[in-house]
């Protein structure tokens, strides 16, 4: 018996490979994240009014919903604290994989919303394309550029001309 | 006779070239996400929901249904040639699929998954059309007490199939009813948890976060490693398989399709779970399940049928009650609403033309996708070269612009990134996207159905015990959620798929 198991995931490649046994640090972290929540949901739905059992107003779903959330964090938090612990279970997290390739991509599109409607669509979108081809296995210049402005086309043909979606002008003024 | 008008009112929708069209589109871009690495049908759908809007309800679902059964053909492709399943309902062929290839018998083993996902689909949709319409006058009579009953019980068995941990899933269910109840109160229209947001008083909207969870997450998790893929470098030759290989896959065709569509109404992972099933099944009752691995018809034609039959069933539960049983009719379910259609138990007769015209067009797709997926399958062999190098950028641009699209918001772009963040930390700590999402589409109605049983009930819980259905459902939910903590009970819940088939 395999200690680990290989998950599938949506795309069907092996990826994310979980072993329950290094999971107790990880369950620890996430189940008081989810307690957090849980509590923020109850004083939020508190602080809706809760109503009567005749007549629950808008907060009853919230206020139940996070005692609920604030249990099964527990449960989890039990759980995890009797899991035997394994050494560098965190740092599996990070090590052997690419992260700061994620971490750059993730970057990347968060600047590309913010640039979006100022830049204009086309603008922004080659800019991204481009950073996109070169960052995880970088290609060559003239392929990415060629590439992004190529794409960017399609999409505005597919999107803007064909589907008739605004999309933002930008100081390009197209769109 | 009634019933042949409804059928001539299917094939009129269904055969008009507007319709066809959108129904080759679907099954085309299905069989592609199903082949493509890095996209599954559900991100695919949420993708291309915006551009359905000019469309008429039932071309958009004509297309969207097309895109889900589309996946399950397109998936088989690379399990068989690569190793590698396309999505997560053909994992199992994989394990005899790609032995037959590695033989030499990959052309009998895409012909036979082709054939079989016809011939299962061909059966589900028969079941559909009988089992719908008595169903959907058995609903009429339900109440408030009984929606929400059965949408709990709904939830509890998606949870309880869940892979991993329950409290985990559960608590997945409990964050999506809330961000379900986000925005104005359905009763009293006040504003919840809006943060003082203009943009959160429609409430969070489906398709950024599926596309965050289904989408950006699936591509920053593919990023991170690289993943070699060998494809089968000798040509796919004789894809009708012989009369021995038919003789041999008929039980297994026929096993399929009937366990694949009763699975297939339950919550859950319908399709991947009927594949797993099959599998087990077929290895159970077969004269030589040692030959199971090592490159068998049967270990490749039972789990393809059962995952295409269970797309049919999966119908049953939106189409008759309104109640989506995976994430996949969750998406349904949204773009029905956008379209002004409310599905359930009257969607049959107020909306005939979508109702039928969905069920023809996926006998039409199936058609379609056999054309598409035998003599085309070279194509498919060249799509799956494209490097991923090139795929994600598109990919992630295609997900920008159609979040954007939906309502011309940038705020949903910032939620999509957000929970394409959340989707990456949720597969590092263990936990799934399925049933947020489901709890997300279903928190509204469930409130709604909640409130209304408390006012008819003056407050009175006992509305839930003493109508037969509803209590029937609870209990039933109950059994499912305590089952772990019974000994012996537990255990079998966990080996159900996995250990009989590796």
């Amino acid at each position: 018996m395999r200690r680990g198991k290989r998950e599938y995931g949506k795309n069907g490649s092996e990826k994310g490979l979980i072993f329950e046994a290094g999971m107790k640090k990880r369950d620890i972290i996430s189940s008081l994240f989810w307690m957090i929540i849980g509590i923020g949901v109850c004083y939020g739905g508190y602080n809706l009014d809760l109503g009567t059992l005749n007549d629950p107003g808008s907060g009853f779903m919230f206020f139940w919903i996070g005692i609920i959330m604030i249990g099964l964090s527990l449960i989890i938090l039990l759980k995890a604290i009797k899991k035997t612990a394994v050494a560098g279970e965190l740092k599996i997290l990070w090590t052997e994989i690419r992260w700061k390739k994620v971490v750059s991509i993730l970057i990347a599109l968060l600047l590309y919303a913010y640039i979006f409607v100022p830049l204009g669509f086309i603008l922004s979108t080659i800019l991204l394309l481009i950073f996109l081809f070169k960052a995880v296995e970088p290609q060559r210049w003239s392929w990415a550029i060629l590439g992004a402005i190529i794409s960017t086309f399609a999409a505005y043909g597919l999107f803007h001309l064909w589907l008739k979606s605004p999309l933002p002008k930008g100081i390009l003024g197209i769109g | 006779m009634e019933f042949l008008n409804y059928l001539g009112i299917g094939f009129s929708v269904a055969l008009q070239p507007v319709n066809l069209f959108y129904c080759f589109v679907g099954v085309f871009i299905g069989t592609l996400v199903g082949v493509l690495p890095g996209i599954g049908p559900v991100g695919a759908m949420s993708l291309l929901l915006p551009t359905t809007f000019k469309a008429s309800p039932e071309a958009a679902i004509i297309m969207l249904a097309g895109i889900y059964y589309g996946a399950m053909y397109g998936g088989s492709t690379t399990s068989i040639l690569v190793n590698i399943p396309g999505e997560a309902a053909s994992v199992v062929t994989c394990l005899d699929g790609y032995r037959m290839a590695r033989q030499g018998r990959a052309g009998p083993a895409l012909g036979i998954a082709a054939f079989g996902s016809f011939i299962a689909g061909t059966l589900s949709i028969l079941g559909l059309m009988f089992l719908a319409p008595p169903l959907s006058q058995l609903a009429l009579r339900f109440g408030p007490p009984e929606y929400f009953t059965l949408m709990v019980l709904g939830l509890t068995i998606l949870i309880y199939l869940a892979h991993g941990s329950m409290p985990k899933a559960l608590i997945m269910a409990a964050f999506g009813l809330v961000l379900g109840l986000i925005g104005l109160d359905s009763i009293n229209a006040r504003p919840r948890f809006t943060f003082g947001k203009m943009e959160l008083i429609d409430g969070v909207g489906l398709v950024p976060i599926v596309m965050g969870l289904f989408g950006i997450s699936e591509v920053l998790l593919n990023i991170e490693q690289t993943v070699q893929r060998d494809i089968l470098k000798a040509r796919v030759k004789g894809l009708l398989p012989t009369a021995k290989d038919w003789k041999d896959a008929t039980g297994p065709i026929a096993r399929g399709s009937f366990l694949g569509f009763f699975l297939g109404i339950l919550p859950g992972g319908g399709a991947v779970i009927s594949s797993f099933i099959s599998y087990a099944v077929e290895k159970r009752v077969s004269k030589h399940p040692e030959r199971f691995g090592t490159g068998t018809i049967e270990g490749v034609a039972g789990p393809e049928s059962a995952n295409n039959a269970a797309t049919g069933g999966a119908f049953i539960p939106l189409m008759t009650l309104g109640i989506p049983p995976n994430v996949i009719m969750a998406m349904l379910l949204g773009a029905l609403m956008i379209h002004g259609v409310t599905p359930g138990p009257l969607m049959m007769k107020q909306n005939p033309n979508v109702f039928w015209g969905v069920i023809v067009s996926m006998y039409i797709g199936n058609i379609m996708l056999l054309i598409l997926n035998l003599p085309l399958i070279t194509i498919w062999v060249q799509v799956l070269k494209v490097p991923y190098k090139i795929l994600f950028p598109l990919i992630l641009l295609f997900c920008l612009i159609g979040v954007y699209t939906v309502m011309n918001s940038v705020f949903d772009i910032y939620i999509m990134l957000f929970f394409g963040i959340m989707g990456y930390l949720m597969k590092k700590f263990g936990y799934e996207g399925a049933p947020l999402v489901l709890a997300f589409v279903l928190g509204p109605l469930m409130e709604n159905n909640l409130r209304k049983s408390l006012i008819i009930s003056q407050g009175d819980f006992s509305i839930f015990f003493v109508r037969p259905l509803a209590a029937a459902s609870l209990i039933l939910a109950l059994f499912l959620l305590i089952s772990p903590l019974i000994p012996g009970l537990g255990k079998k819940r966990r080996a159900i798929p996995k250990e009989e088939v590796l």
